[in-house]
């Protein structure tokens, strides 16, 4: 997978590629068991420190997101997550209330921000392909290749 | 050494040529495993800072400790320890890059040969060169292959990458990522002096700006860039009145469009300008650079 960084987003760099591989998670650009890029080569690529991917990884496993496997490198996991349901409602939440406050300084209305939210989802249903994901998703996951 | 001795200290370091003070009273500490960005105008005192940690000059007043060591006292346990790379690197000019690395080598108790032919491959150095027909980016290749093959616990970069090309540029700061942390990164301390801030940006973890001889601004870097923000914004229409906002380090305004630099408090800004109703509110940190070039009015506010 490819990440993108941006030191003005206001957001540590390590979380900018935690957020990234759950994204990338979420939306099937990263299946179960493939592999994360390795920390030297991808710190050299982004020009970052190596602690900083570490510290993602590290982020990553501690979120039951990823696993490492040693001498092999990290993988994403089966989307079993280890957090109870409150915890990853809780979890979702603030990410809900960051979107809900950027909406408001846009000027992005209440209809409109709902509208928008349900086609995200349905684009993230639409590009899911894989179909051993423990999700409860009722759509037929397709191929998109 | 204990686990949490810091790879360098300096207290109160005062150091004077002549009558000129060069370094003032500064005060810092480097924490092993870190890169640490130390950033400052041309003559603010970088390159004299960083003598009295190599024991090429001695403090005047202050202390100076690498490894919880004194660079004068211990030299050899210091140098051992470290690499160097200066500005401006000189190598006899009647040897070959090979003979340059074997002599290079024979000081030093480890050398890794698998990093020394990773980077003279990747550099695409010719080892019969002499060092008298080799340009400045390769000379300062060899001296970072110099550097980085002892695996030392901590690298002293003094402006490395001024008067580089961008694509060495690149490769110098790759090399560092990559070759210099290949083994142990927890052990491997950079100490990086520089003005081209933007391109040590995603390497940097913690740095100080000095000015004059002291210790400007410290921070850890995304500390740094998560409280100091520019905020830019357009209005509908101009404002009546020139814009104030409590707490606003700078407030440039040109009619209905304003950029205001905040210092920490940058939600409570942006709820501030939201009751105006904005065409257009944007909030961006300021980067590693930017924050250097304003360090001076972002310390006097803090002040």
């Amino acid at each position: 997978m490819l990440f993108q960084i941006d030191f003005k987003a206001g957001k540590p760099v390590y979380l900018q590629l935690v957020d990234q591989v759950r994204y990338a998670a979420a939306s099937g650009t990263l299946r179960p068991n493939e592999p994360l890029p390795s920390i030297r080569p991808l710190a050299e690529e982004l020009r970052v420190n190596r602690n900083t991917i570490a510290k993602a990884y590290a982020e990553l496993e501690s979120q039951g997101v990823i696993e490492t496997i040693p001498g092999k490198g990290c993988f994403l996991k089966e989307n079993n997550t280890p957090f109870s349901k409150s915890v990853r409602e809780k979890l979702l939440l603030t990410e809900i209330d960051e979107a809900v406050v950027t909406a408001h300084h846009l000027q992005v209305d209440r209809e409109k921000f709902l509208e928008m939210v349900k086609e995200r989802l349905d684009y993230f249903e639409s590009k899911s392909t894989n179909s051993a994901d423990g999700n409860s998703s009722k759509t037929t996951p397709r191929r998109t290749e | 050494m204990k686990a949490s001795e810091p790879a360098i200290k300096i207290s109160e370091l005062t150091r004077r040529y002549g009558k000129q003070e060069a370094v003032h009273n500064l005060s810092l500490t480097v924490r092993a495993g870190c890169c640490y960005g130390f950033f400052g105008r041309n003559g603010a005192g970088k390159t004299t800072t960083i003598k009295c940690l190599l024991n090429l000059l001695q403090p005047q007043s202050g202390s100076v400790r690498v490894f919880g060591l004194d660079p004068n006292r211990d030299e050899v346990a210091v140098k051992s320890r470290l690499s160097y790379v200066p500005d401006a690197v000189a190598f006899y000019p009647w040897m070959t890059v090979r003979e340059t690395l074997e002599y290079f080598a024979s000081f030093r108790e480890h050398w890794n040969r698998d990093i020394e032919n990773d980077l003279l491959k990747r550099f695409g150095l010719n080892l019969t060169q002499k060092a008298s027909s080799m340009s400045k980016g390769q000379k300062t290749q060899l001296a970072l292959i110099t550097a980085v093959c002892p695996e030392p616990d901590l690298l002293v970069l003094d402006e490395p990458t001024s008067g580089l090309d961008p694509i060495v540029r690149r490769e110098f700061i790759e090399t560092v990522i990559g070759a210099y942390q290949s083994s142990d990164p927890e052990k491997r301390t950079v100490f990086v002096s520089t003005h081209l801030i933007s391109e040590f940006e995603g390497l940097i973890d913690e740095f100080t700006v000095i000015e004059q001889g002291r210790n400007l601004l410290t921070m850890v870097a995304d500390d740094a860039r998560d409280r100091f923000k520019k905020i830019s914004v357009r209005f509908q229409a101009a404002p009546p009145a020139p814009l104030t906002f409590a707490g606003a380090l700078q407030i440039k305004q040109n009619g209905r469009e304003a950029e205001i630099l905040a210092n920490g408090n940058s939600e409570k800004l942006m709820a501030e300008l939201q009751s105006y109703h904005p065409e257009d509110l944007r909030c961006e940190s300021l980067s590693l650079e930017e924050i250097f070039v304003a360090s001076k009015t972002l310390t006097q506010s803090i002040a």
